[in-house]
């Protein structure tokens, strides 16, 4: 017990130093004591210290202490224990108490034998703790007291405002609340380094939410498939969840929903919210688009996103329609960010949903620069059927050259014959690239059905993927592209050659195409129809 | 894992072999066919397979050559769909070639349905979830559906989750109606119709009446749009997803037609309720592909096909309803096309990949289809004397299929040697290398049952009070007359409803109750 040791040299010091000039031997020692190593030895010294017999009185008893010394301790504790005692004493033998006591230089009260500094957040005990670092720690309670003292002064001015029981020099300016906003986050640094308070995703730091009452999620006992939200998030939705309740559409709101889209943007409702903030408090569209591109970049699988940039573009409609050139401008801005977006998935179903839905709300089906984007996709990679079905929307949809709700597998007499040869002659060249590609066999098959053309319009163009069927023509048979066979068999049985269709069918089912054979035979019982 | 990379590695140079070429393209008799073994790995790892014109051949496994090479017919110009596409096609190989010495195949080349990881891995999928998931905050609902619709198919009694079930379910009711993500979230029809089917599967009164039908049916009217179709949620998007689930949710839970005042579409002359206009919005979506799209003018895409389809089946007779709406000659080959050979499942849309889940989007629209090709005659539906009635069809009818309208072999075949993890991880997955989760587990499972069996619709029995007038579907395995069973009988997993996506006694519990109340 090397503190013990240390002690026993003590009680050397009050009974040599003692003098009326020094009155206080025992706190001013000129001896040097071991420089502490941690806050508790520390401590142990004082308290060391402050008990200057106490080692040699525990080790031999009283008895061994010089008479002088003795004599001083025995006034010591008699004067400590006359409180309990509440005895009077004469005031002759008081003052020759008090005289002893004082030149004997002892504290009255010595400090407690143990003592806890407690334990920090990573449960380690502070006594531990080298002084310099204690010292420090020390450091940062102090100015943590005293910034919740002028964060409380903060809130207490700004409720009197709020209440209007404001006192004279009662003002809240911008700058006050910049400076409680840095208070508050120091105040979550410390809380954090002191006690391990886990900061609350600036919501507690910030002033602004003071008077939100944040509404937890709380998941009754035994729920399924729960998760095990991080801190932020978890506070972050309790406030959205206060807000939402109260409808409140404000900046700090629309904020709120920002942070929770960066952490899970496919929570639709925080999408939904922040709708209506943003038309609830007339917002400028435009800019809402320009952030939502970097959302979208960020996210390339969510598509809550496209559905909010749909209802955007539906609230600022109406405010092109007098300024052509804004209209036009907006196309073309899409447009951009569509190619930018399509680069990294070039048949993303939401972002080609979402562009039909443009087309048809800003009128681009007969715009040549949309026509030509869809034309870029096809050239890069005739195989994008994501492209291909745009190009027939755009087609055959467009108001001014098709009949409204008619349908995709039917005649549209609307259609100009000339588009219809227009794109007959697109998919015809596209197929020719590689033949066994389905999309322009689909595209082309519908383009007939639409424009009323027979099947059999296309049968020599068909029939230069496959030779030789079965003999024929004496030479080896050979199909380039199975969906050619299937069209053939179509154009045969539209002219009413069911052996010729048949045999198409039937080589398909065999050889080209078997993986589907149970349909090829079913196509070969209609036949029999 | 090291395992399957070599495996996938080796066979990649065994199929452009100019032999094992040769052989993919020669249409010998697919049922005994044999493969070709890659030889002794000493020798394979010194040469390059590219210059072996010779190896040794035996019978090992009986698989048809149609789904260990190439496709007869391939394009020389490259993109990166084809790219893709081959890749795709290298990565499966293997796995469908039953070239894995740790997995045990059948005499088939096919291994057994690993049931128990599957199960293992479903349950665990509903316990908590690390802080990594909160994306699939919005989603919770669906993870319960997912394990409990998989469970069921697997067999696995789910009766044990009822309480828990109930007090999730409660948690994410809104009071407005319907059903939210969880705790604070907007109610949305996709988790209602999870929270539904979930309610259905794990029966019982106290799990029905956690459902506030009243304010339910207040929040569908609200849904309600004028041109037939549902918002997702209020102010949310329409869509084709919204008609089925909305549909599926009227029924099951037998509420009022009738639409409240504050329904976009309400009309005052009462000419329109909650269903009306559902079939021509249904109409709307098909593409001049043939197939269906999500909303008006898109692509088409599988996972809307069996939206379409189950939904038209829930407002009608399939056999009637079906072919009156929809262009079903062009239906029917555009879902026929969604399966390729080699790889042998469902893709779903032209050009994309093959993926599991389309085993049962694709997949499972082959029931509906295959039943409403079946003439109406031999089993008369009730006389209908409602203004729905169709006219006779314009188009002359379509003749039954005698035979599968889809490769069943070829899908069980995808699905147990391609989509199940082997290892202790368990669940199903899109394709290889891909991990495995509870949506994949859940719809590549649904897809096994789809072709594992044959439905069928017959009249209501007289005496079947509840449902009275719908169409019974009936249910067998199927079994293949000409061909062979690939799997093992004892993965033959149970049937679920075509429609409902529910086993078909949960669905009947569920339906049979409401049916039995009285208002609301
Ligand atoms: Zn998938």
């Amino acid at each position: 017990m090397p503190l013990q040791g240390k002690a026993a040299q003590k009680p050397k010091t009050p009974s040599t130093d003692a003098s009326p000039s020094n009155p206080l031997p025992a706190t001013a020692p000129t001896a040097q004591p071991a420089p502490a190593i941690t806050v508790a030895e520390r401590t142990q010294q004082r308290t060391d210290e402050s008990r200057p017999f106490e080692a040699v009185r525990r080790k031999s008893g009283l008895a061994a202490l010089p008479d002088e010394d003795r004599a001083a301790w025995y006034a010591c504790h008699f004067a400590r224990s006359l409180p309990a005692k509440r005895t009077r004493l004469p005031p002759k033998f008081q003052r020759e108490l008090w005289r002893a006591v004082n030149d004997a230089g002892l504290p009255l009260r010595p400090l407690p034998r143990t003592y806890s500094w407690g334990i920090d957040r990573s449960g380690q005990d502070v006594g531990r703790y080298p002084t310099p670092r204690f010292d420090e720690r020390f450091a940062k309670r102090t100015r943590l007291t005293e910034l919740v003292l002028q964060s409380k002064a903060f809130r207490e001015r700004r409720d009197r405002l709020r209440s209007g029981s404001a006192e004279a020099g009662d003002i809240i300016t911008d700058s006050d609340i910049q400076e409680e906003r840095l208070r508050r986050s120091e105040m979550a640094k410390l809380k954090s380094e002191l006690y391990g308070v886990v900061p609350e995703g600036g919501f507690a730091t910030d002033p602004e939410w003071d008077d939100v009452l944040p509404l937890p999620v709380e998941e009754p006992e035994g729920a399924l498939a729960t998760i095990s939200y991080p801190a932020e998030y978890a506070t972050a939705i309790s406030y959205l969840r206060a807000v939402m309740a109260n409808k409140e559409y404000s900046a700090r709101s629309l904020r709120l929903t920002e942070t929770i889209i960066d952490m899970n943007p496919a929570h639709y409702t925080v999408w939904l919210y922040r709708a209506s903030i943003l038309l609830a408090m007339a917002l400028p569209i435009p800019a809402e688009l320009a952030w939502l591109n970097a959302v979208a970049l960020e996210h390339l699988k969510n598509y809550q996103i496209w559905h909010h940039r749909h209802l955007l573009i539906d609230q600022h409609h109406p405010t092109l329609a007098s300024d052509p050139a804004a209209a036009a401008a907006l196309a073309a801005s899409e447009r951009d960010f569509l190619a930018q977006i399509l680069a990294h998935d070039t048949k993303n179903y939401h972002v080609w949903s979402y562009r039909s839905y443009l087309v048809a709300k800003l009128n681009l089906f007969a715009d040549p620069a949309e026509l030509r984007a869809v034309d870029v996709l096809i050239d890069d990679d005739v195989r994008n059927n994501s492209a291909w079905s745009h190009r027939f929307f755009l087609v055959f949809s467009d108001p001014a050259a098709s009949t409204p709700g008619a349908h995709a597998t039917e005649h549209d007499p609307a259609v100009p014959q000339a588009t219809v040869d227009r794109e007959v002659a697109y998919a015809q060249e596209k197929i020719a690239l590689a033949p066994q590609n389905q999309s322009p066999w689909n595209y082309l098959r519908g383009v007939l059905v639409k424009g009323g053309r027979e099947l059999a319009s296309v049968e020599g163009f068909a029939e230069g993927f496959v030779t030789g069927l079965e003999g024929k023509s004496g030479g080896k048979e050979d199909v380039r592209s199975t969906h050619a066979l299937d069209l053939l068999a179509e154009i045969y049985a539209e002219k009413g050659d069911r052996e010729r269709a048949d045999l198409c069918l039937r080589r398909l089912g065999e050889k080209w195409d078997r993986i589907r054979v149970g349909y090829w035979e079913w196509r070969r019982k209609c036949l029999e129809v | 894992m090291r395992q399957r990379i070599k495996a996938a590695k080796r066979r990649a140079r065994a199929v452009f072999r100019p032999r094992a070429a040769k052989m993919a393209s020669n249409p010998t008799n697919t049922t005994t066919t044999t493969i070709t073994n890659p030889g002794p790995p000493e020798a394979e790892s010194e040469i390059d397979e590219e210059f072996v014109t010779e190896s040794i051949t035996y019978p090992r496994f009986m698989i048809p050559n149609l789904f260990t090479g190439p496709s007869p017919v391939v394009d020389v110009l490259e993109t990166h769909t084809s790219n893709l596409q081959q890749e795709t096609v290298k990565v499966c190989l293997p796995f469908l070639s039953a070239e894995d010495e740790k997995t045990k195949y059948n005499i088939h080349g096919v291994p057994n349905l690993y049931r128990k990881s599957h199960i293992t891995f479903l349950r665990r999928s509903i316990g908590p979830m690390p802080a990594g998931f909160i994306t699939a905050d919005a989603s919770r609902p669906w993870f319960l559906y997912w394990a409990l619709t998989g469970l069921s198919i697997m067999g696995d009694d789910v009766s044990d989750l009822r309480q828990a079930v109930v007090d999730t379910a409660r948690s994410m009711q809104n009071e407005s109606g319907g059903f939210g993500g969880g705790g604070g979230q907007r109610s949305h029809l996709a988790t209602t119709y999870a929270v539904v089917l979930s309610l259905a599967m794990v029966g019982g009164e106290e799990a029905f009446e956690v459902i506030d039908r009243r304010a339910l049916w207040k929040w569908l009217s609200r849904l309600k749009q004028p041109d037939g179709g549902f918002q997702v949620c209020v102010g949310g998007e329409e869509d084709i997803r919204g008609a089925y689930t909305a549909s599926v949710v009227i029924t099951l839970l037998n509420l009022p037609l009738d639409l409240t005042q504050e329904s976009p579409a309400y009309e005052a002359d009462g000419s329109m309720n909650l269903l009306s206009g559902v079939p021509d919005y249904v109409r709307r979506c098909q593409t001049y592909e043939g197939g269906i799209s999500g909303q008006p003018d898109s692509e088409a895409h599988g996972a809307y096909a069996f939206c379409a389809l189950a939904c038209l089946a829930l407002l009608d007779d399939p056999r009637r309803i079906i072919p009156k709406y929809l262009d079903l000659p062009r239906l029917i080959s555009w879902l026929s096309s969604r399966q390729y050979a080699p790889e042998a499942g469902f893709s779903g849309r032209t050009n994309k990949l093959v993926d599991g889940c389309y085993s049962h989007w694709v997949g499972g629209c082959f029931p509906l289809i295959e039943a409403c090709l079946r003439p109406l005659d031999d089993s008369p539906p009730p006389a209908g004397d409602d203004a729905t009635t169709p006219n006779p069809p314009r188009k002359p009818r379509l003749p039954p299929a005698s035979e599968s309208l889809f490769n069943r072999e070829g899908l069980i075949r995808y699905i147990l040697c391609c989509c199940q993890d082997q290892s202790r991880r368990g669940g199903l997955r899109d394709k290889p290398g891909k991990m495995s989760d509870s949506y994949h587990t859940c719809y590549v499972l649904s897809g096994l049952s789809s072709a594992q069996h044959q439905w069928d619709l017959t009249a209501p029995a007289p005496t079947l009070a509840a449902g009275a007038g719908d169409p019974v579907w009936t249910v067998l395995p199927y079994v293949d007359d000409g061909g062979v069973q690939v799997y093992e009988q004892e993965d033959l997993v149970r049937p679920i409803h075509p429609v409902y996506a529910i086993p078909q006694r949960s669905q009947e519990g569920m339906r049979e109750y409401f049916l039995g109340k009285e208002g609301f």
